[in-house]
């Protein structure tokens, strides 16, 4: 019960925040606008190869840095006080966080390779079997990314003093932390998609468990 | 043990003591606070008392010694005491995107509130604290009194029996001061036990039933209002009021069992009777000496301590031993 109505609410908190606005419209946007230029330069990068990267970059470090700030003014305003003073469990507060805050981006991915897809489908007449193959490598890259980057944003959240330093944390870590998912990709081993996956949810799980023990653990 | 009566929301600290790295913020405190006691916790900045709240409402739960409220053991037990408890922290803060409505909604579920329920509590302590006007303003919005009584809100929204309140009153203008003293007194007549920190020690006077002064994280004094002045004598000292002043009272300054007089202001007398002496008889014979030497009296009344004489000589008293 406390758990989805604190789920609810950080949905509702980040859609009254408008970055939730900017995920949904504007990222889908810029990927297009990427596209286009894209196929000027003559490069033509397939829609939905570049849809995962834009999300996966720009959503998932929006989404990480969102969530350190977050927790960090929330932790040190004492905003939690009236939350555990009340039959709630503290991971409900960081999981809660977390996946509204993933929810909303994996939408803004979503969309925007629906767009890549529709984009792909009126330039080639058809969706192949490889493009649709290739969505569902880049669907996996950018959600593993985005599922590492803003449980990464969590943890830095929960351990990193003041914001600035959580910021840096986030920009300089927890990006190259979001980055592991897509090394089956890059390396070019079969199974990629499965690897990806399982590295993403693996190494999430990790950092989520850590950041929901510290914050157990914490006097706050 | 066995299972607590329902009605018990007393808390008792025995040998509780906390340990921030090398500086001990708690040590060794020992009170109780029965049930349906309103408990003035009082003592200079960073005496320990936001330390104890934070022990009692289960903040914090690495100390040593032994908590129990309502019979249930804390920290171990902090599921049982939430679910009776409603607490103000000091500098309360909210997620700024929220509304008062919004936020209330939230709390009211968690605590454990039906919808109706919530619906008509929000609607009850809104109106008793004056906040109906701003129920759909946004918290980012709010002044600083107003985020104190939406603090207020919270922690009274789900009728508690235990109420804890650390700086209830601070930021708040006279009216809505007295409004929430009001308040407090009508729930702990109601059963509600309250234990609230406060630096406005006339607050605390006016509706404390027991007060503790905590100095460098120990219990220096505890008892009621009654009590605490007994322990400190200021000497027996009497207030005259005169409707006309001869000016000769000075010629009382060496009487027999007077220490001195002083005249704060015109008409006004403080005389100080020394403590040997029977208190009835100097001052009989002071009305009788004051009517010879032209004055002429208004009233005349023994002076008692205030709470802010006695917290300043016992917090004194500890820091000169």
């Amino acid at each position: 019960m406390s758990f989805a109505l604190l789920m609810k609410d950080e949905i509702r908190g980040f859609y009254k925040s408008k970055v939730m606005i900017f995920l949904w419209i504007g990222l889908p946007l810029l990927t297009m606008l990427f596209h286009f230029w894209s196929s000027l330069q003559g490069g033509g990068i397939p829609f939905t190869a570049l849809s995962a990267i834009i999300t996966s970059g720009i959503g998932g470090t929006l989404a990480s840095v969102m969530l350190t700030v977050s927790i960090i003014n929330e932790k040190t305003q004492h905003v939690y006080d009236l939350f555990l003073v009340r039959p709630v469990r503290r991971w409900n507060i960081i999981l809660s966080k977390f996946l509204a805050v993933y929810a909303c981006i994996a939408v803004a991915s979503l969309l925007s390779l629906l767009l890549g897809l529709i984009i792909d489908y009126i330039n080639v007449g058809s969706v192949s079997g490889t493009v649709l193959n290739d969505t569902v490598l880049s669907l996996a890259t950018s959600f593993s990314m985005m599922a590492v980057s803003s449980s990464a944003g969590v943890l830095i959240g929960v351990v990193s003093p003041s914001v600035l330093v959580g910021v840096i944390l986030v920009i300089y870590g927890g990006n190259q932390i979001s980055a592991l998912p897509i090394i089956p990709t890059i390396l070019n081993i079969s199974n990629a998609t499965l690897f990806t996956i399982t590295f993403g949810t693996v190494t999430t799980s990790i950092m989520l468990v850590l950041a929901i023990f510290l914050f157990n653990r914490k006097q706050l | 043990m066995g299972k607590p009566p329902d009605n018990d929301v007393s808390i008792l600290l025995e040998g509780v003591s906390k340990r921030f790295g090398n500086f001990l913020a708690l040590d060794n405190v020992s009170f109780r606070v029965n049930s349906g006691e309103i408990f003035g916790y009082i003592g200079p900045n960073g005496a320990g008392k936001t330390t104890t709240i934070k022990i009692i409402v289960g903040l914090l739960s690495d100390f040593q010694g032994n908590l129990s409220i309502g019979g249930h053991s804390m920290p171990k037990e902090r599921s049982e005491v939430h679910k009776m408890l409603g607490y103000l922290p000091q500098n309360v803060a909210f997620q700024e995107w929220r509304t008062i409505d919004q936020a209330l909604k939230t709390f009211g579920k968690l605590s454990g509130l039906g919808k109706n329920e919530t619906e008509e509590r929000i609607k009850e302590v809104l109106d008793l604290l004056n906040l109906s006007l701003e129920r759909y303003k946004k918290i980012s919005q709010l002044s600083g009194g107003m985020n104190q009584k939406l603090g207020l809100a919270q922690a009274l929204l789900h009728m508690p029996r235990l109420l804890v309140l650390d700086e209830p009153l601070g930021g708040l203008d006279p009216a809505s001061r007295h409004q929430i003293k009001q308040t407090i007194v009508k729930l702990s007549k109601a059963g509600t036990t309250v234990f609230f920190s406060s630096h406005i020690l006339s607050d605390v006077q006016d509706i404390a039933t027991k007060i503790g002064i905590l100095n460098r994280g120990r219990i220096i004094q505890m008892g009621t209002l009654e009590e605490l002045k007994s322990r400190f004598s200021v000497g027996n000292d009497v207030e005259v009021v005169l409707s006309y002043d001869s000016g000769h009272w000075k010629e009382l300054e060496s009487f027999k069992g007077i220490r001195g007089i002083e005249q704060p202001i015109p008409n006004r007398l403080i005389v100080h009777v020394d403590e040997k002496s029977n208190l009835d008889d100097v001052i009989q014979d002071l009305i009788e000496q004051l009517i010879v030497l032209g004055c002429r009296i208004r009233s005349f009344n023994p002076l008692s301590p205030s709470l802010d004489e006695v917290y300043l000589r016992f917090v004194q008293e500890r820091e000169n031993t």
